[in-house]
This record gives structure tokens, C-alpha cells and sequence, in this order.
């Protein structure tokens, strides 16, 4: 393939970084209800959004990641009780500083899907799939290898 | 400052006298002209080496969390009944008292196993500026007095103006009288400009998003990974940094610039709602690297976003230690 024809043929690569409890579920409703959505993220499952690490965020984008997308339960729906209240905090305060080092804010995006809302799912997908490919291929923070 | 010097030094050798307190860690003149060092001193007599001048300059609550967790480990190999407490003193300015209502907030050590001898605060030289300021001249001798400064060079006497030459943590300081203290050694010092600590920042958000990328990259390409700046920051205190692991390796340890800007981000990052702003990174990075830049930008949303100051008083909780069901949701994807 030559450099021209990669690019045409680029597709982002999407990490979802999901809580098991909620959007876990939602994916998996969205599933079973067969609603088409674009095959691009990789979905990692966590306990809930309070266990990610921002860590796991920039690491994502390192290696290689075109975009990361968190996802876990409604403010007040958490397995938990209250681990994404706490993780609402950390993406906010990252997701502000990702943007002020240089970083586009649509690599990172943050939201909520609950486990019936399997159609919501597919939407977010879409969406941040759309977003990410309008920015074209992660050239920042990427590692080569 | 004479006179604060002089009320340190009675307080501390009165304090080692009556055994409040085992150890006092505080600043002795440096080896060159023109430089502070902290040093710790046990004995009454050695109080007389404490000075308190505009040449001491790091945060020295990094080593009251030091010696604190050290001495608590040495001491869980002891017979719980013959475990003894270690008080430690510490010479606190505004930003050294934040960081120890920091670490008590965030309890690592108790109120009660360290005294606070508050000292009023000028503000501290910054010697990457004054050695700028001199064009890279040897200073042989500097002193301080009002608003100026007079240097003397191999090339003979300058005299500069204070605010050329203090830290710029300092020229735009909140905070520079202690926060607590249990003994206050003189009277409060003037306000600094703090209607301007965020100037900086804010000039820096309203830039291109290309120029803001393409600065941190050209700064974070002069570090060398000395990990000097999170040695020498207070709140840096984890037993095992993220970036001594090895399982996981959260960051290659090769020269790849993006392992270094990985790095860097993480430690900024760390740092929401827990800088203090004390420069303290930023005077012992070899490499002049532009840390405070992104580390304001932290605490002005913290403000922003949390209403908090970082360890400005003993009753807040550090906004990542907490939440609220009303934080706002605007960053929240909604397709
Ligand atoms: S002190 Fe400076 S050179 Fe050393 S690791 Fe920190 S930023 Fe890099
Ligand atoms: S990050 Fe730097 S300025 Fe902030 S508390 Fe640590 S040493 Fe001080
Ligand atoms: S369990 Fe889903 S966010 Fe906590």
C-alpha cells in the first residue's frame, strides 16, 4: 500500500474504556438488539469508572490510540455508589488539561451509557467515531515503534 | 530579616532544649555565596546555623513527610509498647505551611508530630534568574535589601532590581505568610501581585492549540529525567512512583521524547489540587524546563472548577479526594 492509498484507507482505532455494570451492559444490549454500530473501538471492561486510571487514558494515546472514549454508569447509578462521581472529577481535570498542552479535545471523550440503553451505545459510538475521524490520524504523545 | 533570624534561632534552640521536638529541619547558609541549604539540626547549640534570608529557597515539608514516614516504618519493627513518636520542626513559609496542611489533609502524619515555626516571606532568588539577570556571571556576593539587589561579579558590583531576580512563584504569591503555624517569628510581609498568578496561564489558553502543543514538546524535549523535580516536590511522596515500577512499566525508560512527555504529564497531573506553587521543581530542574507553566494551569482549575486553594485551610478536602453530585457534566459526550 503506498503512503497515499493508507491514508485513504485510514480508519481510527478507538479505545473504550467501559465499566462493567453499565456500559458493558448497554454494549451488550446493543448487541443482542443487533443495532449496527461502526466496528472501530476496542472495548476494555473495568469494574467501574472510578477503578481508570488516568493513566490508562494517556497511555492509550501513546500507543497508539486514535481517540479513547470512557464510559460508565449515570451520576447516581454506580454499582458503587459513588466511583464515578469521583472519576467525573479526574476526567474533568484531565480532559481540560489534555486540551491545554496541545492535545484535541475530541481524542479524549468521556459519557455515560447505561445497561439499557443499547441504542444510546451505538449512537456514542458513532458519534465519537465520526469526531475522531474528522481529526484524522493521533500524531501527538504517539510512540513510534 | 535580622531580626526573624535571631527569633528562629532562640525558638529553635528553646524548643531542641525543652525536647518539643527531636529534630528541626531548617535552612543553613550554602557552600557558595549567595545560597541556602536546609539542613537539620538535634542540638540546641547548633540553632545558631539557621539563617532565614531571601536565598532559602526550597519547600522544606518534603522532608518533614520524609522523616516522618521513615521513622514510622523504622518504628513497626519495635514492640508496640516501646514505639516512640518523632516530632519534627520545620522553618514554614507560606508555600512550606500549604504543604503541610496539604499532607494533613491528605493524613500522612498527625498534627501533632510537627511544630510549625511560621516565618513571613519575601519571596526567595531564583538562581536560573539572577544568573540570567547577570548574563551568566559568577556571583561572589549578593545582598539584599528594600527592593534591590547588589551583586558582586568577577566584572565588578551590579545592582539589580529584587523582582528581576525573585522566583516567579513568588512575584505572584497568594500565600506567602504560613497558613498554620505554632509559633510565628515576626510580623506578616506584604502581599505579593496575586491579582496576576494567573496572567501567565491565561495568555497561554488563548493561544493556537498547535502552539501550545508544539511549546510543551520544545520544553519537555530539555528534560533529561533526572526525576529531580519529584524529588524535591512535597507532594511527590508516594512509597513507589509510577515511574519506578516495572510491573507495570507505565513509561519506557529509554530516550523516546514521548516517554519523557508521558512522564511529564503524569507528574503534572498528579499535581491537581496539590501544587502549591512553591517553585520548588522549577529551582532544581537542571534543565530550566518550564514546569510552572502547566502547573498553574492545574490549580487555576482547581479554582475554577472545585473553589479550592491548595492547602489554604486545615477544613478543605482536596477536590480529588472528593466529589459532589452537582460537579458540573459540560465535558460529558451527549451525542
Ligand atoms: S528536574 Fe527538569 S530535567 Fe529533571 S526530570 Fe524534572 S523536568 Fe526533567
Ligand atoms: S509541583 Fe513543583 S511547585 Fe508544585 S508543589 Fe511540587 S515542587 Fe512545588
Ligand atoms: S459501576 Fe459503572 S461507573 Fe461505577
Amino acid at each position: 500500500m503506498s503512503g497515499q492509498e493508507a491514508k485513504e484507507n485510514w480508519e481510527p482505532k478507538i479505545v473504550a474504556i467501559v465499566c462493567n455494570w453499565c456500559t458493558y451492559a448497554g454494549a451488550d444490549l446493543a448487541g443482542i438488539s443487533r443495532i449496527q454500530y461502526p466496528p472501530n473501538v476496542r472495548i476494555i471492561r473495568v469494574p467501574c469508572t472510578g477503578r481508570i486510571n488516568p493513566f490508562y487514558v494517556v497511555k492509550a494515546l501513546q500507543e497508539g490510540a486514535d481517540g479513547v472514549l470512557v464510559s460508565g454508569c449515570h451520576p447516581g447509578e454506580c454499582h458503587y455508589l459513588s466511583g464515578n462521581l469521583s472519576a467525573r472529577r479526574k476526567f474533568a481535570t484531565l480532559k481540560r488539561f489534555l486540551s491545554y498542552i496541545g492535545l484535541e479535545g475530541d481524542r479524549t471523550i468521556f459519557t455515560w451509557v447505561s445497561a439499557s440503553e443499547g441504542e444510546r451505545f451505538a449512537k456514542v459510538i458513532k458519534g465519537v467515531t465520526e469526531r475522531v475521524t474528522a481529526l484524522g490520524p493521533a500524531n501527538k504523545l504517539v510512540k513510534k515503534l | 530579616m535580622e531580626n526573624i533570624q535571631k527569633k528562629l534561632r532562640e525558638e529553635a534552640g528553646r524548643l531542641l532544649e525543652e525536647k518539643k521536638v527531636d529534630v528541626i529541619v531548617g535552612y543553613e547558609a550554602g557552600t557558595l555565596p549567595a545560597t541556602a541549604t536546609p539542613c537539620f539540626i538535634t542540638l540546641p547549640e547548633e540553632a545558631q546555623k539557621l539563617v532565614w534570608n531571601s536565598f532559602c529557597t526550597q519547600n522544606l515539608a518534603k522532608f518533614v513527610h520524609d522523616m516522618i514516614s521513615q521513622h514510622r516504618n523504622a518504628q513497626k519493627r519495635v514492640k508496640p509498647e516501646d514505639r516512640k513518636k518523632k516530632v519534627v520542626g520545620v522553618v514554614a513559609r507560606g508555600c512550606t505551611s500549604r504543604s503541610i496542611v496539604l499532607c494533613l489533609q491528605e493524613r500522612q502524619y498527625n498534627r501533632d508530630e510537627v511544630v510549625i515555626l511560621g516565618v513571613p516571606c519575601t519571596g526567595y532568588v531564583e538562581r536560573k534568574k539572577l544568573s540570567a539577570a547577570l548574563g551568566g556571571e559568577e556571583v561572589l556576593e549578593a545582598i539584599v535589601a528594600g527592593d534591590s539587589i547588589t551583586v558582586k561579579t568577577p566584572a565588578g558590583e551590579k545592582k539589580l532590581a529584587l523582582k528581576d531576580a525573585l522566583a516567579d512563584c513568588c512575584l505572584t504569591c497568594r500565600f506567602n505568610n504560613p497558613v498554620i503555624s505554632d509559633v510565628m517569628l515576626g510580623e506578616n510581609a506584604a502581599p505579593m501581585d496575586a491579582d496576576r498568578e494567573y496572567e501567565e496561564v491565561t495568555a497561554f489558553e488563548n493561544l493556537p492549540i498547535e502552539e501550545r502543543w508544539a511549546y510543551f514538546e520544545k520544553e519537555m524535549a530539555k528534560c533529561i529525567r533526572c526525576y529531580a523535580c519529584r524529588q524535591a516536590c512535597p507532594s511527590c511522596y508516594c512509597a513507589i512512583c509510577f515511574m519506578d515500577q516495572s510491573q507495570p512499566q507505565w513509561v519506557g525508560i529509554g530516550e523516546d521524547a514521548t516517554d519523557t512527555q508521558v512522564f511529564q504529564l503524569m507528574r503534572l497531573y498528579h499535581m491537581v489540587g496539590r501544587c502549591v506553587d512553591c517553585g520548588s521543581c522549577v529551582s532544581v530542574c537542571p534543565m530550566g524546563v518550564d514546569l510552572r507553566k502547566f502547573l498553574k494551569k492545574l490549580d487555576k482549575d482547581g479554582l475554577e472548577m472545585f473553589n479550592n486553594r491548595v492547602g489554604a485551610s486545615m477544613e478543605d478536602v482536596p477536590p480529588l479526594s472528593a466529589y459532589s453530585e452537582n460537579d458540573k457534566d459540560d465535558f460529558i459526550f451527549n451525542p
